[in-house]
């Protein structure tokens, strides 16, 4: 029997203690995640950090084990579709090779100079989550490697992930476009809008899609339509792949709603990749200078 | 011995959260709420009642801190799970089974209390895709570990070799 003293204050210290935690909760929001609670997050970080790698290290080949063996069946379908894209995506290659010396061609004669800037890219293993409700993932690169909060962040396939929320040296914890507060500015088509996370509900179930709102609508969206980021966003390079349009909506007295469905699923993250946006100032207004140089610092993933 | 019992605590909630971040973070099947079955099992042993709350208000805070959803969310969320097993542990020690059933029991209203204070405060996500399964699979989870290991954490905490010892 669990006995407990005659004096029991558990009842003051709870109340002190949800108190403290809503009083909490109401300087997170006005501050949103900046000054000294983005202090206290990268210092927490900080100090896990090198446990949750060396966990990582242990964990992740049991975890592959028993992700594979779980979805064999998944995997092999997806296999099979991989390499039908892959065949085609050669195939689109082969096509793009002669416009592509074209171009060359082109740019030699005309002295055109491309001023694409080139990011710097670093490519990071996913090592976990912090709780079963929290969306945001935890990668394995950190200040040492180069992160900055803020950056944003895509998968493999170029998809918009999300941006880093806060950095330690050897870690930083990235949300997803699904789970976080901010909007993003995008394009669709010739129409720029903002997209923000929407729980939807269909048939039973509950989806975080995205929701599309365009304030100067001209022009209806339709069902498969691309999403990308916009030139006019700060948060991210124009022209990354955010989701594609669900269902097709029509504008209503200059606005327009519609409904987006990210292109990455963060739950089967592995690998990401971080781009140093925004690029170095300096290097972006020197004007000897026509490409910034390409500082990749890419490393393969665990193996 | 004091010593001994907070290095115990401190190392316990630093190695679920850990776990918690890595192992389970990467696992898709069954993922239990290692941090919250340990509020739960501190509850079960002879520490203060204030210093279990206190315990379980840091341990949810460190995980806010270590994610990216509003600070104080889970501290609140895991004191009010620890101050409910504190009312109500002496009713679930009777046996293993109602013991683990008291956790997954506590595991689920300490979810749903963090869908809805989060949804409150504008957390959209956590009302998402995976809300449903969250709600079920989270207590399952902790009231299968609970079962396991919560009367050998207890005799390890309370330094009692016959605590919790069930026929």
């Amino acid at each position: 029997m669990v006995t407990r003293p005659s004096r029991d204050r558990s009842l003051p210290t709870f109340i002190s203690l949800v108190v403290l935690g809503i009083l909490l909760m109401t300087f997170d929001v006005r501050l949103q995640g900046e000054g000294v609670v983005q202090v206290l997050r990268s210092g927490t970080q900080a100090v896990v950090a090198p446990l949750q790698k060396a966990a990582a290290f242990v964990v992740n080949p049991v975890a592959d084990v028993i992700d594979s063996m779980s979805n064999v069946v998944a995997l092999r379908e997806e296999n099979e579709v991989l390499r039908a894209e892959l065949a085609e995506a050669e195939a689109d290659l082969v096509a793009v090779q002669d416009q592509i010396a074209r171009l060359e061609l082109f740019e030699q004669l005309y002295a055109l100079d491309s001023d694409i800037p080139v990011l710097g890219r670093t490519v990071a293993n996913v090592i976990g989550r912090p709780d079963p409700s929290d969306a945001s993932i935890i990668i394995d690169k950190g200040t040492s490697e180069g992160i900055v909060v803020g950056q944003p962040v895509i998968d493999t396939n170029g998809y918009v992930v999300g941006t880093v929320r806060s950095v330690s040296l050897g870690t930083a914890t990235v949300v997803p476009i699904t789970a976080g507060r901010e909007a993003i500015t995008v394009l669709v088509g010739s129409q720029v809008g903002i997209v923000t996370p929407q729980v939807f509900s269909s048939e039973m179930s509950l989806t975080i899609d995205m929701r599309l709102e365009v304030f100067d609508a001209r022009e209806p969206v339709l069902a498969g339509d691309r999403v990308v980021t916009s030139s006019v966003s700060s948060s991210y390079p124009a022209g990354l792949p955010v989701g594609v349009i669900v269902f097709d909506a029509v504008p209503s007295t200059n606005s327009l709603t519609a409904v987006v469905r990210p292109f990455v699923d963060p739950d089967r993250l592995r690998l990401v990749v971080v781009l140093a946006w925004p690029p170095d100032p300096l290097a972006s207004t020197d004007t000897t200078t026509t490409t910034v140089p390409a500082t990749t610092t890419s490393t393969t993933g665990e193996g | 011995m004091r010593s001994r019992t907070v290095a115990l605590v401190v190392g316990s909630i630093v190695v679920a959260v850990v776990v918690q971040t890595t192992l389970f973070g990467r696992l898709r099947l069954i993922t239990p709420d290692l941090v919250m079955l340990l509020c739960i099992m501190l509850a079960m042993t002879r520490m203060r009642s204030e210093a279990v709350l206190a315990a379980s208000f840091l341990s949810g805070l460190m995980v806010d801190l270590l994610g990216s959803s509003l600070l104080g969310l889970r501290a609140i969320v895991f004191a009010a799970v620890a101050f409910i097993a504190l009312r109500t542990a002496d009713r679930a020690d009777i046996g293993r089974a109602i013991m683990a059933v008291w956790a997954g029991g506590l595991t689920m209203m300490g979810v749903l209390l963090i869908i809805v204070i989060g949804t409150v405060f504008g957390e959209a996500s956590l009302l998402g895709a995976g809300a449903g399964s969250r709600l079920i699979w989270v207590p399952v989870a902790n009231l299968i570990l609970a079962a396991l290991f919560a009367p050998l954490f207890v005799r390890l905490v309370d330094r009692d070799r016959t605590a919790f010892r069930y026929l």
